[in-house]
């Protein structure tokens, strides 16, 4: 490997010898020349051997329809083609099914994702470099071929790239160079995840670019292919040019993804008794492959799980007792979005220590939580009171608050009609709608001190008896007081406050606390501060 | 001979001679027993020097040097323990994904290498939806401030690398919508790359990848701090590298401060999909402090120890304000820096320090002095001679009762900072000498507040540790035996305790020896003989806590190792700037020191006073709303020096204009009335303690943040 800094022949050797040794530690310094790009780069997987019609369809379940729309549009070889508009929501295999209509059909193209080219010169050059066949290496300081910023160079430019490149195309089918491998002399641009543009396109002039270029650019042998997930209609389309055609992928059916998860199965049998199980719930949330592949493979592990013999043929005996082992996973595991699996051995110690404590009486004591990150006293009343002033509206402060207040208008609350209760109850919808309410932060730190102050007390004299005592008692109290503007930013970066812009009236920042109910009740518990009575039920 | 003093004391006064003899030590050292008395040398304002007179001030000089360098190397000392103590807590975690890297890395190759063209090309790799995803670690710091684990994410990052993954640290700062994805992109590359393009295109990482690496190793990229990024520049971060997930082998490494909650709260559903997560959990918080504290404060690594107060102050401060190990770490520092710069007798610590040297055992004569050493009813001389020694031996018993109580703590997650901050305290160990230990406790948790003050409640008071003893009766036996094996470790080298934990261990492998099960009533009879151990080991420790656990502040002597001015490292720590600000308008006088108003008590508003500071104290007559209205007019009134007689009177008289006129000395036009007050009002704005009149209620003036 260390010889061979050759390039071009010696290339493969040289990947091939460092398979071998996988684990030696390279230089940093030394590096492997890349290969020149060619002309057969611009196919899917030059290398690969061709892919026949049947494998085509049987690849891509479901897809049927749309693989017979495409090739229709596509039409023969270097039949001119109109632009082509494929969408349908995500993760319906748009991407996907156009790449392996591309590897079947051999034809060039230079496909262009959306999403990595996160701007308009981005993208440019993605699209000039494939077609140059410039490749971004050490050597040449990993910049592109050309610069081009504005979209006039860029038509341009892309124009000569692309009359160069049909004409190497044509030359070389003509000498039959390159029979076999490409496909015809026309080219394909495909820009994926288009409606991406949308957000990064600030001055809206990119996507009319992208719509007109095939009329700008004037050249035949040119194909245009968009893909996006949603439709032509959201994307506010001037006149000026023509509509391209456009593809519809639809959602999966229950059958297709049935078959696309029977795929490269060791025991089918198996897999489909447990398809039978989870599939049909599953598609009632969603029809989406990636969510429902990520939801069912640890499903599906469970499901083996009792079986000591992976290739056993299910019986109904045997169907049956899975499925019941399995059915306690099956609701949790439809709500849950993201599965944290645990790697450590250590974790499950510090679980056990969890349970431990919580079974334990809690002793008078500030530093044991029942939430299971440290969070200072101060920062807990913060959040606390933010979480009522979110949830509270602030004409009920003062009944909360002061001692007097409360509960007299309490008591003047006159009985109610039916019809005022039906509006009151519209109100209180409405409230609950709209979820945490903001507040300024002269009415956060307001809260704050009556419930920090008041219960300072209280905590010092029946919890905290180490507080009372001599220098205790005023250490308490300044030590929640003060630096308090630290801790709500500490809050807001640890995402339990939101700032949300300036209320355009008051002119002031306004706050929004985010947490759930849950979590400021952990947090009450650990104050001992009895939030409930605080809350203002509806 | 007095003038010849005189002379010396004006010559000493010089500076330049300070300067002159501050390098040159060993000359004075010498100089040394020939003496020179200088009566004025108060140049520290302790209460134990008040006492020394006859102190020299050419030693004075020296011992200042030595303080100097007994302060860095107890610091540089203290330093390093901590570190090397985190290093320790990390070093589990750094291994566990270490190991889940490579494991995540062996997951990538599987499914196949690629070959250059198709590594480096622009169209995703599709072979199914779940390789499309990417390995994960959260790493919960379970802790809401972050700033403790900036070093750890950096000491993981060099970790890591040193196993060969490529490595980028990324914060917040990178994620900020600002800057967008192009500035992660370019951050990242900046860091793999070694600054070798400015460019942000992550093909560039590809074809560099593919050039200097070849799926030998992963590129690993930490996020330190995830809940701070912005949420959507992470989340198309995420489905960037997905694009790219088998051609660049990424293994994300974030940091998540709470929850594991929060990643869900942060990113979108769709990065969501592409991430297949593991979670890590680094030490807890407390966990850590209790281990720092131990290797810092309870074993004597550096000659510094603080008191009761201090670490009383020291355990509020985390517990209800700011709860990092960093501001810890700033407390001890500013703790042994008061010490040093304090207290004129700490340039003998290093006699605590160095186990070899013997001659520096002995205390200065000068320690006689201390308060502590008042007390001393044994030949004082002799005390002052064992020192240093005795007081290391002192020291030794304390920290290991202290560390044995802990053990049994541990289970109860009792933590060490309550433990040490109650061992440390004197009137406990006065009290407990005093029988208090022996008084049965109600058997139910005693209501705190029967009795606010007096025996019962300092009783209660010291509540923590005889709880912790009576947890010992209650363990079983295997947890007994594990403990008593900790105790056996902890005492090691301490002599007075070790031989008796030993004791109770042989005991404890007699009972042992018996084959547990033989019959019903075997087994009975070695529950009871465990009970009866625990028993003794509950009596061992009592007796260990009562005669050997002696905190630092009854100890002769300890001023010149121990750190106890609470209140200075509270004025040091802790600023308070909003109440000090406010309290500073209302106090105006007592700094500006005018003559004019500060004759008069400073609550009465009178013209002379600043006018920001006068508003300031009108507006406490109003409450959370302040009328403009009244609040100009009665700002007018004082600053035209009307008697209050005559401010009520305008009051009434709807016609100012009329009053000022009559009643005042100088003229006070309108115009430059309204122009100072509206000064004024500004300051109070800008100073964030008013908010200016809002559209609903323009006549009215909202006081913003009282008494905080």
């Amino acid at each position: 490997m260390s010889k061979e800094e050759t390039p071009q022949v010696t290339r493969r050797t040289t990947r091939l010898s460092a398979t071998h040794t996988p684990n030696a530690i390279q230089s940093p310094t030394k590096s492997i020349n890349l290969p020149p790009l060619s002309l057969h780069n611009l196919v899917y997987g030059e290398q690969q051997e061709p892919l026949t019609f049947d494998d085509l369809i049987s690849s891509l379940p479901g897809r049927k329809n749309q693989i017979f729309d495409l090739l229709r549009l596509l039409g023969p070889v270097n039949s001119p083609m109109s632009p082509m508009f494929v969408y349908g929501s995500a993760s319906t295999g748009k991407t996907s099914t156009i790449l392996r209509v591309f590897r079947y059909l051999n034809r060039p193209f230079v496909y262009s994702s959306c999403r990595t080219c996160y701007n308009a010169r981005q993208l440019f050059d993605n699209i000039l470099n494939q077609l140059l066949l410039h490749r971004k290496s050490e050597n040449n300081g990993y910049s592109s071929a050309k610069k081009c910023e504005k979209p006039a160079d860029f038509v341009n430019l892309l124009k000569e790239a692309l009359v160069g490149v049909v004409d190497g195309l044509k030359r070389s089918s003509s000498s039959k160079k390159l029979n076999g491998c490409v496909n015809g002399s026309m080219v394909y641009l495909i820009f994926d995840s288009l409606e991406l543009v949308r957000d990064w396109d600030k001055s809206g002039t990119i996507l009319p670019l992208l719509f007109k270029l095939h009329d700008v650019l004037k050249v035949n042998d040119v194909g245009l292919i968009f893909i996006s997930s949603s439709s032509l209609d959201t994307y506010h389309s001037e006149t000026g040019f023509v509509d391209p055609i456009s593809v519809y992928f639809p959602d999966y059916t229950e059958e297709g993804l049935r078959q696309i998860f029977m795929r490269n199965q060791a025991n089918p049998k198996l897999r489909s008794a447990f398809l039978d199980v989870v599939l049909k719930p599953f598609c009632r949330v969603t029809r989406r492959l990636d969510e429902l592949s990520t939801a069912l493979s640890p499903l599906f592990k469970k499901y083996c799980e009792p079986l000591d013999d992976l290739n056993v043929i299910p019986d109904e005996e045997t169907k049956r007792k899975l499925f019941s082992c399995l059915q306690p996973h099956i609701g949790p595991a439809l709500n849950e979005i993201l599965g944290v699996t645990s790697q450590s051995s250590v974790e499950a110690g510090i679980k056990n220590n969890l349970k431990r404590k919580g079974g334990l009486k809690k002793f008078g004591n500030d530093s044991i939580d029942d939430i299971d990150f440290h969070m200072s006293t101060s920062a807990k009343y913060l959040l606390v009171s933010a979480f009522l002033a979110s949830r509270n509206p602030a004409t009920l402060d003062a009944s909360f608050f002061d001692s007097t207040g409360g509960s007299a208008n309490q008591k003047k609350r006159r009985k109610t009609s039916e019809k005022s209760k039906d509006l009151k109850e519209a109100s209180e919808q409405e409230l609950f709608m709209k979820g945490p309410g903001t507040f300024p932060l002269e009415r956060l730190l307001a809260i704050f001190q009556c419930i920090a102050s008041s219960d300072e007390y209280s905590l010092e004299n029946d919890e905290d008896p180490q507080e009372t005592t001599g220098l205790g008692g005023d250490f308490g109290e300044n030590n929640l007081m003060s630096d308090i503007l630290l801790q709500v930013s500490s809050l807001c970066n640890a995402n339990f406050i939101t700032k949300g812009g300036s209320c355009p009236l008051e002119g002031s920042t306004r706050y929004r606390s985010t947490i759930s109910e849950d979590l400021a009740l952990k947090v009450a518990r650990s104050l001992k501060f009895p939030l409930s009575k605080y809350l203002y039920r509806r | 001979m007095a003038t010849a003093d005189e002379v010396h004391i004006s010559d000493n006064d010089l500076k330049p001679f300070f300067v002159l003899h501050k390098a040159s030590n060993s000359q004075q050292h010498a100089r040394k027993p020939v003496g020179r008395t200088s009566r004025k040398v108060k140049v520290n304002l302790s209460s134990s020097l008040a006492a020394s007179d006859e102190s020299q001030l050419l030693d004075d000089q020296l011992h200042k040097n030595s303080r100097m360098k007994n302060f860095h190397d107890a610091w540089v000392k203290i330093e390093s323990t901590i570190k090397d103590v985190l290093h320790n807590i990390n070093a589990d975690v750094f291994n566990e994904i270490n190991g889940w890297v490579q494991k995540s890395f062996g997951a990538i190759c599987s499914s196949g290498k690629l070959d250059t063209n198709k590594a480096t090309c622009s169209y995703p790799i599709v072979t199914d939806v779940t390789s499309n995803q990417i390995f994960t670690a959260f790493v919960v710091m379970s802790n809401i401030e972050f700033v403790d684990d900036l070093q750890t994410f950096a000491d993981l990052g060099v970790h890591l690398q040193s196993h060969g993954c490529h490595m980028a640290n990324l914060s917040s700062v990178d994620f900020s919508a600002k800057s967008g994805i192009g500035g992660c992109l370019r951050s990242l590359l900046r860091q793999i790359l070694n600054g070798s393009t400015d460019a942000a295109d992550i093909s560039i990482l590809a074809s560099w990848y593919m050039e200097h690496d070849n799926y030998k190793n992963p590129v690993v990229v930490i996020i330190e701090d995830m809940d701070r990024c912005s949420a959507s520049v992470l989340s198309d971060f995420i489905l960037m590298l997905s694009e790219w997930v088998i051609k660049i082998p990424v293994i994300l490494i974030l940091g998540v401060a709470t929850t594991l909650e929060a990643p869900k709260n942060i990113l979108s559903s769709k990065a969501v999909q592409h991430l297949s997560p593991s979670k890590f959990f680094l030490g807890h918080p407390t966990d850590r402090l209790d281990a720092i504290i131990e290797a810092v404060l309870v074993k004597p690594c550096s000659g510094f120890l603080v008191g009761h107060k201090v670490a009383a102050f020291i355990r509020n401060c985390f517990l209800r304000q700011d709860g990092t190990l960093t501001s810890f770490v700033r407390a001890v520092k500013m703790a042994i820096v008061q010490h040093f710069l304090m207290e004129p007798l700490s340039f003998t610590v290093k006699g605590l320090l160095d186990e070899e040297v013997a001659e520096a055992d002995a205390w200065p004569r000068q320690a006689l002095d201390l308060p502590s050493c008042m007390r001393l009813s044994e030949p004082k001389s002799e005390a002052l001679l064992s020192g240093a020694s005795q007081m290391k031996e002192v020291l030794n018993l304390w920290s290991s009762v202290v560390l044995c109580l802990h053990e049994v703590g541990k289970n109860q997650r009792t933590t060490l900072l309550d433990l040490y901050d109650e061992a440390l305290d004197p009137k406990l160990y006065n009290l407990r000498n005093s029988d208090h230990l022996e008084v049965k406790p109600d058997p139910q948790r005693p209501s705190w507040n029967y009795d606010m003050h007096g025996q019962s409640f300092e009783r209660q008071k010291g509540g923590l540790i005889s709880r912790t003893i009576r947890q010992i009766r209650d363990l079983p036996p295997a947890a007994l035996h594990q403990l008593l094996e900790k105790w056996d470790k902890q005492t090691e080298g301490v002599d007075m305790i070790h031989e008796k934990v030993k004791e109770l261990r042989l005991q404890e492998d007699d009972n042992l020896k018996e084959p547990p099960t033989r019959s019903r009533k075997q087994t009975i009879r070695n529950n009871g003989n465990s009970d009866k151990l625990s028993e003794k080991a509950a009596a061992l420790i009592t007796c260990m806590t009562r005669e050997h656990m002696q905190p630092i502040e009854c100890i002769p002597f300890h001023e010149i190792v121990c750190f106890r001015n609470a209140d200075k490292l509270q004025a040091a720590l802790v600023g308070d700037p909003r109440k000090r600000i406010q309290l500073d308008l209302l106090e105006c006088n007592k700094f500006l020191k005018c003559s004019c108003c500060c004759t008069k008590s400073h609550n009465v508003p009178i013209s002379s006073m600043h006018d920001t500071s006068l508003m300031y104290t009108l507006a406490q007559e109003h409450g959370n709303l302040i009328n403009l209205h009244d609040w100009y007019q009665s700002f007018k009134a004082v600053i035209s020096q009307t008697t209050v007689k005559d401010k009520h009177k305008s009051k009434v008289s709807p016609s100012p204009k009329k009053r000022k006129i009559t009643a005042q000395p100088q003229i006070i036009t309108e115009a430059s009335a309204q122009a100072r007050f509206c000064r004024a009002v500004t300051e109070l704005q800008i100073t964030g303690l008013l908010r200016m009149p809002s559209k609903r209620r323009q006549d009215y003036v909202q006081r913003v943040a009282f008494g905080l």
